[in-house]
Formats: structure tokens, sequence, C-alpha cells
């Protein structure tokens, strides 16, 4: 299949965070054609080029600026930078690459919903990235991109730059709105979907910095060229952050649909000291877990849905034979732990349980029955969570466990790690 | 007013059918049918936070399992609350809940009215499975010198941040931390300063927020419950007297909506130990000078020569704590039997009282579009759940004014023109003020204004209702210039007697500087009441009365809602109150035959008609309200 | 410690910015700790004195967050990332050797004073480059025992990131050329 970047197309040149050099590039004719366009006929380009969201959910981006009510203003719209799933560095990449085609894209779409005050959340531990953005805001602001009346098109717009402080559920789009707000960062209940009830209580949209980056080159290049690109229920490109046990790890950007072995093989360069590939894990710690009889499976939301997994957030994380499932699920397990805001009790409390009953793996004291305990543990907090970081915590954990269970009776019959012996030869 | 006609949605919960308006809560249609659906973060009067997972149940065609506290009914929903998944589940989350709780229920303070121990006993796993250290968080940690705080115990429900959000505003109580290692606390935990913080124990559904002095005094199952009313203002806050062989362990709320709407502040809660009898006392009588214990007899012998002397020129104070029923009596004894019109109740100079003084009812401050708080802070502390009311009125978009007691013409300036219903707040101090804000805010608005004035102790109002006053009777009625001196003026009004009642220590006869000087040079002072005082020293008579706590009786609240007290302590050995004044009546030849205090409060009835309203737990109504 | 006029002030600008002064909460308490390297109760009251909020709003608010920190550490600051896709790439074996070269367990500051470090299971967001460890908030990726040793000896002796900035701290931060 033949591969057209489309957001890292230019990502070669040299300086493109700066504006004169994006412009060069051809950046911000997009939203300057947008600004001819109506509001809603961007939203209408925007439905029909079939973009979903690349925040993790898949969701269609212009049905949910659809959603907004009529004639209730204000209106927001935040950009979502607060990538925190682990295994992905994608948005971070793009922030630091091209900052300005994430404003532009954050343009395109506050134009086209009717939204004067744009936000990125950006998490606290991008500071260079915050700093990219904040030159590339004020250099868009001294050409007139922003601000009162931008390109003399009576379009009033400005961006606020709001950066987190350490907290992963702050990427999903309800606790970022609080956290913005000011509040500790816990998800709030929905209905009200932050389109009818969101930041301030006002209509708000929340899209992944990918996702605006997509918007430019849908304007400037019409729906039908982009609904070409890709599979029919996966239109476009994505950015697949690759790491783990490859040659090549890092960023690349597929045409969807391109083969997952293409994207191990050729672009990562094979798993890594010519070993063999055990597993890989698509779409970030949340996500289940996939084995070698799934290379083949197309980098697509359905079609690794379907496989058993999902494209989540883009992630793809390599595992050799040389790693220790049970050490791996328990890094994601702790994270989770680590990371439960503490709202709700099965999270809350069953992330805290499970991170003990793998250090207890880890350590060598754990008993037979506690394989099918974690998976009890598993199945009560699975669906019972309020918001999805709970009902994740518990997918790649059970994942494995069904995959590789032998790896946990060995881990309790070996009295520890099977794997550790060549980690502690190698730090001696 | 037109009713407003909600829409009806019918559901079946488990196989029943059940139809209630839309907008309801699949946890409030269950109960509806008597399907208990478990909770611990769920609260009728907080919005729906849906954090603990308790509630969650089936519903048809929705793919997960859905939180009953906060999803609203549809039409032709079905709903399944026992089936195994949902016992499955239930089960899980008490074990969730119990792996980090410290399970020391035989020392807990909630033990026996704890909803953690009774939903595990009823849907709880049997054996946990987990064998880990508990987390450990700090136990008995004084948040205030009223409340502590035992953060182990804690369920992190949310009910006591979302009180202090929600319900009092003070945001002051927060989560704080994340994940498992969350907790509850103030701000670097500072002593908090709440007047509500009482609220916070009852709402726990666990033991972490108790309040200090009820601590380990008692089992929730050794308790003799006694419905009644708070004596710390006029309020009039439903509570239920705790105690224990005679001793209060503690006031709890008693859900009025119409009144407090299920909460308490703490200086009403907290005044409990005040209603504790000491000592086993018997009446006395000073003769050279020393008092001497005698029988009752004797004391009400002593006291009938002695009055029978000062003829009408007796006065009597009766207390604002003071029944409706010893009141009536009160009332008789001076103005039929001793023919002396010198009565109060009051400690200072007010202005008139008159029915329109309560046009407005509590819960209708709900229904206004402004309220003007003639007297900010200082209304508020006179009546302190009157704050919890208005906050709710302002989340719902009330607004407030708070402005000073002499700030008319600013409060004036404050009120938008386009209001279609007006409140006015004040003390009964400042009245001349709330009637000139009145009737120069009815010229304003377009709507109407209506008042209430926060009258002194738990029965003010029934006190002026009834006539103990210098110049009106019942119900407002003129005297026909047989106006008597209040007591402001008594000091040098050539009086001959005084009889002080008092039935609560909050609402006492504490003398002024003249009165100090005064009350030695006054042949008979009868006091009857139910603790010692300063006054002892001076009386001649001392009846030991029964207190606020151990009587039957009405009192009516600062809107004129009569409500019920009851008695919650015995102390049998003390005559009670009513009898005393009839058999002093009787002695000075009035022939009363009272039985019961029901007799009296049907004459009461009878000879008043709007409090007809008190057997309806209603309000009295002299006139339509303007 | 009182902040100093300039971080008040600056507070104060920030809750104009938004629609709501709430918001300003979080880059309140970053310029709070940016000034004084952590951030005190004082700060947290001052904060909440110059937004209008209770004091336990700011406080339920900085303890969510994990980059808030509650008491003073070293000039600076490393945070090496263990989450698994750090870990497939030796990330457990290289906070084995930065433990050992700076000679103290996990959370702890040197004895000069230069460095404090902590490993992490959240991740930083640089999976493509692990191991890697954050330092001063700054990416190093692809982390050997030797890039190790040269970044300790560059932090040893530099002051603290902080001080070599202006004093105008995040939210809204300069673009500055990276440090290395
Ligand atoms: C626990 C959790 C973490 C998330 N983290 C992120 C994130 O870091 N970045 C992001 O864009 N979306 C994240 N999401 C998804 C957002 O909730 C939201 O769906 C997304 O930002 C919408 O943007 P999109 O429609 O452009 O994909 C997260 C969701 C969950 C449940
Ligand atoms: S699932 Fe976890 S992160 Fe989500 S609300 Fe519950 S505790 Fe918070
Ligand atoms: S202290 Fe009680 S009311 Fe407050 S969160 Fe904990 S369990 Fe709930
Ligand atoms: S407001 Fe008055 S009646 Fe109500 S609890 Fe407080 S003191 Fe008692």
């Amino acid at each position: 299949m033949a591969i057209k970047p489309l957001l890292t197309k230019d990502f070669a040149t040299e300086n493109l965070h700066q504006l004169s050099v994006y412009e060069k590039t051809g950046g911000y004719a997009g939203f300057k054609r947008a600004l001819e366009m109506q509001p809603d006929e961007l939203v209408e380009l925007v439905k029909k080029s079939g973009l979903r969201g690349r925040g993790g959910a898949g969701f269609p981006t212009g049905n949910k600026w659809g959603f907004l009510p009529k004639g209730m203003y204000p209106r927001y719209l935040v950009c979502n930078a607060d990538e925190s799933e682990p295994g992905c560095f994608k948005d971070r990449y793009l922030i630091e690459k091209s900052p300005h085609q994430v404003l532009e894209g954050i343009l395109i779409a506050s134009y086209a919903i009717g939204c004067n005050l744009a936000f990125i959340y950006i998490r606290g531990e991008y500071l260079p990235q915050t700093e990219a953005l904040e030159t590339a805001i004020d250099e868009a602001r001294q050409a007139g991109y922003l601000g009162k009346n931008v390109l003399g098109k009576g379009y009033d717009i400005d961006v606020i730059l709001h950066r987190g402080a350490g907290a992963y559920i702050c990427g999903e789009e309800t606790a970022l709105l609080t956290s913005l707000e000011g509040y500790r960062g816990e998800p709030r209940l929905k209905p009200p979907f932050p389109a009818v009830k969101g930041l301030y209580g006002k209509p708000t949209v929340v899209n992944n910095v990918e996702t605006v980056c997509n918007l430019p080159h849908i304007v400037l290049n019409g729906a039908d060229w982009f609904a070409a690109i890709g599979t029919p229920t996966g239109r476009g490109t994505r950015v697949w952050c690759m790491s783990g046990h490859v040659n090549r790890p890092g960023n690349y950007e597929l045409e969807n649909g391109t083969p997952i072995r293409e994207l191990i093989e050729e672009h990562g360069g094979g798993v890594w000291k010519n070993r063999t590939l055990k597993a890989f894990q698509p779409g970030g710690a949340s996500m289940m877990v996939l084995l070698p009889e799934h290379l083949d499976v197309a980098l697509d939301f359905d079609a690794i849905q379907k496989a058993g997994s999902l494209a989540g957030a883009g992630a793809m994380v390599v595992m050799d034979e040389t790693t220790c499932m049970v050490d791996a699920a328990r890094r994601y397990v702790k994270f989770f732990h680590h990371e439960s805001c503490g709202k709700c009790t099965p999270c809350r409390e069953g992330t805290f349980w499970m991170a003990n009953l793998f250090d207890q793996f880890e350590a060598g004291d754990a008993k037979p029955g506690d394989i099918d305990l974690l998976l009890d543990i598993g199945y009560n907090i699975d669906g019972r969570s309020f918001c999805p970081l709970g009902d994740a915590s518990t997918w790649f954990p059970r994942s494995v466990i069904k995959f590789f269970r032998e790896e946990f009776q060995e881990h309790i019959s070996e009295k520890g790690c099977p794997f550790k012996k060549s980690v502690q030869e190698a730090v001696a | 007013m037109a009713t407003v006609q909600t829409e009806q949605v019918t559901l079946t919960v488990n196989g029943q059918s059940v139809t209630v308006p839309k907008g309801t809560l699949i946890l409030d249609a269950a109960k509806k049918i008597g399907i208990d659906i478990p909770i611990f973060c769920s609260h009728p009067k907080m919005a729906p936070v849906a954090v603990c997972r308790m509630c969650l149940v089936e519903v048809e065609k929705m793919p997960k399992l859905q939180p009953a506290c906060a999803v609203y009914v549809a039409d032709g929903m079905v709903v399944k609350t026992t089936t195994e998944q949902v016992n499955k589940y239930q089960k899980g989350v008490l074990e969730f809940l119990l792996i980090n709780h410290p399970l020391d229920c035989p020392i807990c303070d909630k033990g026996g009215e704890c909803p953690l121990q009774d939903q595990t006993y009823q849907y709880g796993p049997g054996a946990s499975r987990y064998q880990f250290d508990k987390a450990h968080f700090d136990k008995a940690v004084p948040l205030s010198d009223k409340i502590l705080l035992d953060r182990e115990r804690c369920v992190l429900c949310w009910r006591c941040t979302r009180f202090s959000e929600e319900i009092s505003g003070e945001r002051e109580l927060a989560l704080i931390q994340r994940g498992v290692h969350t907790i509850i606390g103030t701000f670097n935990d500072e002593p908090a300063k709440s007047a509500y913080q009482g609220n916070w124990t009852e709402i726990c559904p666990v033991g972490a927020l108790t309040s200090r002095q009820y601590r380990f005094i008692s089992r929730p199952w050794d308790l003799d419950r006694t419905p009644s009313i708070c004596p710390g203002c006029s309020m009039g806050c439903n509570i239920q007297i705790d105690a224990r062989n005679n001793k209060i362990g503690r006031f709890q709320s008693r859900e009025n909506l119409a009144v407090d709407d299920s909460w308490l502040c703490d200086y009403g809660r907290y005044s409990f130990p005040n209603f504790q009898r000491q000592s086993m006392e018997r009446p006395r009588v000073r003769r050279d000078g020393r008092l001497e214990e005698v029988a009752y007899e004797d004391a009400i012998a002593f006291t009938v020569d002695a009055l029978k002397r000062a003829g009408g020129q007796a006065a009597g104070w009766a207390s604002p704590a003071d029944t409706n029923e010893e009141l009536v009596l009160f009332r008789r004894l001076f103005r039929e039997v001793l023919r002396s019109p010198h009565l109060d109740h009051r400690s200072a100079a007010v202005p008139d009282a008159e029915p329109d003084d309560m046009s407005l009812a509590i819960a209708d401050i709900e229904r206004l579009d402004c309220a003007v708080v003639l007297g900010g802070q200082e209304v508020i502390d006179a009546a302190p759940v009157l704050h919890l009311r208005l906050f709710k009125a302002q989340r719902k978009g009330l607004t407030v004014l708070k402005v000073g007691a002499g700030q008319v013409a600013e409060a004036v300036a404050g009120v938008r023109p386009d209001c279609t219903v007006v409140g006015i707040l004040a003390t009964e101090a400042n009245k001349a003020a709330a009637v000139e804000l009145q009737s120069k805010l009815q010229r304003k608005v377009k709507g109407s204004v209506r008042r209430l004035l926060v009258t002194t102790g738990p029965n003010g109002r029934g006190a002026k209702d009834l006539g103990i006053l210098p110049h009106l009777g019942p119900g407002y009625a003129s005297l026909n210039g047989q106006a008597g001196k209040g007591r402001t003026e008594w000091p040098g009004a050539g009086l001959r007697a005084l009889y002080v009642h008092e039935s609560s220590p909050l609402h006492g006869f504490t003398p002024s500087d003249a009165e100090s000087m005064w009350l030695p040079t006054l042949p008979l002072i009868v006091f009857h009441r139910f603790k010692p005082s300063p006054l002892d020293e001076m009386a001649h008579v001392i009846l030991p009365g029964h207190a606020f706590t151990e009587k039957d009786g009405t009192v009516t609240n600062m809107e004129g809602r009569v409500q019920r007290i009851s008695r919650g302590l015995d102390a049998d050995w003390v005559l009670e109150d009513w009898r005393v004044f009839q058999e002093i009546a009787n002695g000075l030849g009035a022939g009363w035959a009272y039985e019961s205090v029901a007799d009296i409060t049907a004459e009461l009835v009878g000879s008043l008609p709007p409090y007809a309203a008190l057997n309806r737990g209603e309000r009295v109504l002299w006139s339509e309200p303007g | 410690m009182a902040l100093a006029k300039a971080t008040a002030e600056q507070i104060k600008d920030l809750a104009a910015r938004y629609p709501s002064r709430q918001s300003a909460i979080i880059p309140a308490l970053w310029a709070a700790q940016h000034e004084q390297g952590y951030v005190t109760d004082e700060a947290m009251h001052e904060i909440a004195e110059h937004l209008g909020l209770p004091p336990s709003l700011i406080e339920a608010t900085a303890s969510f967050y994990s980059m808030f920190l509650t008491r003073p550490e070293g000039r600076h600051d490393v945070v090496i990332c263990i989450n698994a896709p750090c870990m497939l790439r030796g990330a457990d074996e290289m906070v084995a050797y930065l433990e050992r070269q700076l000679g103290v367990r996990d959370g702890g500051t040197t004895a000069d004073g230069a460095i404090t470090w902590h490993s992490t299971i959240e991740c930083l967001g640089a999976c493509g480059g692990a191991p890697m460890m954050q330092v001063d908030h700054r990416f190093e990726e692809d982390l050997t025992p030797e890039r190790i040793d040269a970044i300790i000896e560059r932090l040893r002796t530099t002051p603290a990131s902080h001080d070599a900035e202006p004093k105008r701290p995040s939210p809204r931060p300069r673009a500055k050329k990276s440090q290395n």
C-alpha cells in the first residue's frame, strides 16, 4: 500500500515549528480557506470526510460537533493534549515538530463550531512542548491568525494554553474539563455530555491533538480526497507510536488499513536482537494483548477490535520472547492503581488489590488461587467502574492471563519470576 | 395556583410495574413499590454522584450495569435488581469497601445503625479474600471541638464533602490526595468552623464522622428515642431525643421538609447537655432568710398566700420556651384569677407583634425570587438552619441580599422591580425596619412582598399568639385599655410579686442591671424552673419544674407552625408545671379541672380557632397572607 | 514564607484570564511552586485569598496532582520511567544504575543537595526513546550508563533550572533553547 503521510509529510523540513517555515509548506492555507466557508459547511465537510477521533474512542468528529445544541453560546473547544496513555507519544511529536499545525486545526474546529475561546489542555510533563505551543500562539497572534477579527473576516478567537500537573485521568474528557475548571480531575456523570453541558456548564467539544491536525488537510483537499485514504470505517492515516522490542522505535504515520506486520517489520525494522516476537499490544496500556498470529490484522479501529483488542490511542508496544508477561501486566496495573482518581469504589480499591496481588507474583509469594482471584477482581471492576479507566485497568492483565496463564503458574511454582535472572545478570 | 401536570412514565422493576413522574431516579421508583436498592453515596438532598457503585442494577437494553441512584427512569424501562449478576457484584463492592476498612464495629459509635454493617450482613461476601495489609490512615482525628474523623472507616461516599459544598455552601470539607490515598479533611486539618457539623455525623454512612460528645456513650439499640422539637431557637427544627437510662445521648434530626429539611445546627444539636438534670430537687421556701425543703403542697400553699396579697400587683414572666399549654394556664392565672395585666415573655422591649410577621413560610423561601436578609449574619445566628434553606434556594436561582438592619434604602435599591415574590427576613427586634422595607418594596416591585420575623426561643411565637404580652390578649386581641406593664417597665412600677416560669436554661430570666436592683425589694419572688440559677439566691419560693425535654405539649415556631414536643426524659418526682399552675389557681379559688395536657390543648383549639392547625402540624394562619 | 509580590500579581492576572477564577488554581500553584520550589501551606492560603476561594479547595486540587511537591527538593529533579514500554528496554537496569551512582534511594536527595530522583510508573510520553528520564521536565532519552553519568555530572555543576530562567514561570513559559 502506498503510504502518503498527511500530518507528518513536512516533518523533515528544518524549523517547521517556526511560523514562516510552516507557512511556506502551505500552513494556514486551510484556515484561510475555512474562513471563506460557512461554519455549517465545515461541519458537513468533516462529517463527510469520515474523520474519527484519534484520542482513543474513535468517535466521528463531525458528528460530535453536530451534537452542540443550536443557539447556545458561548461554546468552547478544548484540544486534548494530555496524552498520558503508556505507550503513546504521538501528540507530543506532532506538537514538537509542528505546533502551528495543531493550532491551525484548533482554529478551524473553533470556527466550525462557533467558538471564540479555545483551550489546549497539555499534560504537565510536556514542558518543552508547552513552550513550543506558547511560542506558536504568540507568533500566530502577531500574524493576525488569532485575536479579534482575524484576517479581517470578523471572527474573534483566542486560545488559552492550560498546563496540567500530573494526572493521567485528566485525559478523559470530563475529568479534563473538571480539571480545567480548577478542581480535582475527577470524571463527571454522563449524561449530560460535554457537547451539551461541558466546560463551565457550556456546550463544549473535546478533540484530540491528532484529530485537529487532520483538519487543515481535509479543508484544503476536500472530504472525498480524505475519504479515499484508509479503510471505509477508518479514513485517513494514524500516527502509530511504536515502542518496546523493535529495532527502530518511534512514530510512524501510516494509512489506515496497513497490516500490523508492515508497521513492526518494515518501519520498526523487526524485533530487535534477532529475537522472535512473543506478543504486542496496540492502543496503549489499556488494551488487550495480541499474538504473532494477529500480525496480518489491519491497523484499523474495527479490524483490531475484531481481533480482540482496541486501536485506542495508537500505541504499538512490541514484546519479544524474553518478556515476562506477568511483569508487563504488573507495570500497567500499578500504573492504573497510581492513576486511579479514587472516585469510585471498584477502581480505587480494585486496582489497589490487583497491584498487591501482582507484587505478590513478582515476589514469589503468590498462591494457586490468586490467578482466578485476579480474574474475579477484574470481573468486579470491569463494566462497574465510573469511567473507562477502571474498566481498562483489567483488560490487559486479563488478556495476559488468557494467553499466558502458564507464566503466572510458573511464578507460583518457581516462587518468583522465571525471567528475572537475566536482568540480575545484566545489572551485576 | 395551577398544578403543573408532570409527565408520567411506567416501568417495571423486578417484574412489578410502577408509574412515576418523569425525572424520577430508578432508585426512587423502586422504593415506591417497596424494592430497596442498597446505597452508600446516594442522598436525597444531594445531586447524584454514583461513586460508591453499590446500587448498580440491570437495565434491559443497556450493556453495562447502571447506577440506580443516577439514572432516570424512561417509559418501558425494564429494571432488575436481584439478578445473579447484580448480587455477585454487590458482594464485590462490599468486598472492595471492606479491604481497607478496619472492621472495628464493636467499638464504633455507628455500630448498630451502620449501613455498611447492615449491607455486609445482607448482601456481603462471607470471608474476605483480601490477605494484605490494609491501607492505614489516621484514626480519631479531631476535626473540631465537636467532631472526630476516623479516616480508616471512611468509605469515600462524598456525602460530607457534598454537604459542605451543596447544602451549607461553606466548602470547608474537601477530598485530599487521590486514588486509594484519598482522605477527607479540612484545609491542613485546621479546626472546622462550620455551624452545621453535626449533620456530617448523621449523613456519614459509616462511623467515620462522629460527635465527640456522643462518643461511646451508648449503642444505638440501647437508646430510647423520643420525637420532639429543638429547644434552640424559633426555627422549630424537628429532633429526636436519644436517651439511655434517663441520660441524653444526643439530639438527632427528624426530617420535616417544611421546617428543617432534615438538618440541625450545631447550636441546637449540641445544646443537649444543658437539659441533663443534675440532681433530684425538691420545692423550697424561704423562711428566716433560708431556703428550706418542703413538700409541693406546702410550697404551693405558701405561694397562694403570698400571691393573694399581691393580687393585681403580681407580675408574671413566662419563658419563650414554655409550651402553649403552660402559657394558656399561666395567662389565665394572671389575667383571670389574679386579675393582673402584668404579663410578659420577652427580655427586652420589642415592637408589637402581629400576625403579618409570619406571612412568609420557611419552605416558601424556595419559591421567592429575591430574599432580603435584613441584619445579615445576625438573622442567621438567631436561627442558623435558615441559612441552609436560603442557600438551597440560592442554588436554584434565588437572589439573597444581605444588608445591615439599618440599611433599608440599600435593600430597596438592590431588589429588581420585576420580582414576583420578595421575602424579608429579620429578627423581631428589627421589625420596624422590616415593615418599612416591606411597604417600600411593595411600591417598587410588581409582585408581592412577605416577611418572616425570627422570634425568640422555641415558642416566642406561641407566647405572642397566646397573649403573654402586657398589652395584647390571645390572637392579638386588644385589651381595651386594660394593658399592664412590660418586663422592662417592671422595676419601679410598684409591683409586689414576681412569678418567673422557665423551661429552658437557654432562654431563661437573666436580670438586667435595673432588675438586679429591683428584685431584692420585692416581697415575693416565685421561681419555677428546671435548673438552678443565680436567681435562686433571691427567690422566696423555688418550684422545680420540668425541662423542655421532660414534658409534653406544643410549641409554635417563627412561621406559626404548631408542633408537638414530647417527654424524652423522666422526672416523675417533679410535679408537672401545668398542674402547679392549676393548683395555685384553685388555691386562689378558681376551680379548674384539667386532667391532662390534652385537655388544655383542646381548650386552646376551641378558644383560638387558628390553633386548630396544630392537629395537622400546620401553620397558624391568622388571615390570608398578603 | 509569603509569596513574592510578582507571584501574587501574576496569580491575580491569571484569575482574570479565565472565564472562572477557579480555573486559575492550577496555574497559580505552578507559579507558587516555581517561585518557592514546592507548594507550602502558606502559599495555598495565599492563593485562596487572591482567588477568593476557600483554602480547602486549593489543597484538594494541589494534592490531587502528582507534580505539585509538598516538601523542598534538590536543585534538580530527575524522574525515571519504569512503566512497561521502558521496562521492556531496560529501565530497571537504568534505575539500579542511577541509584548506585547517586547513592540515595528512590525519592531521596543527594547529599550535596544537587539532585532529587525518583522512579515513576506514570508514563512520561517518550516510549520511543526508552529507557528515558526527565531532568527538570526535559526529556533525556535512550539512556545508557554513560549518558546517565554525563547527565549527573552536568547537574552537579549547574544551578537549579528555575534559577536560570527569567522569573516569569509557567503557565505562560517562554520558548527557549533546549539544554541538551
Ligand atoms: C482514562 C482515559 C484517558 C484518556 N486520555 C486521553 C488523552 O490523553 N488524550 C486524548 O486525546 N484522549 C484521551 N481520552 C479520550 C477522551 O476522553 C476523548 O474521548 C478524546 O479526547 C476525544 O477526542 P477525539 O474525539 O478527537 O478522539 C482518554 C479517555 C480515557 C477514558
Ligand atoms: S474508574 Fe477509576 S479513574 Fe474512573 S472515576 Fe472511578 S476511580 Fe476514578
Ligand atoms: S467521612 Fe463519612 S460521609 Fe465523609 S466521605 Fe467518608 S464515609 Fe462519606
Ligand atoms: S436552627 Fe434553631 S431550632 Fe434549628 S437546630 Fe438550630 S437552634 Fe435548633
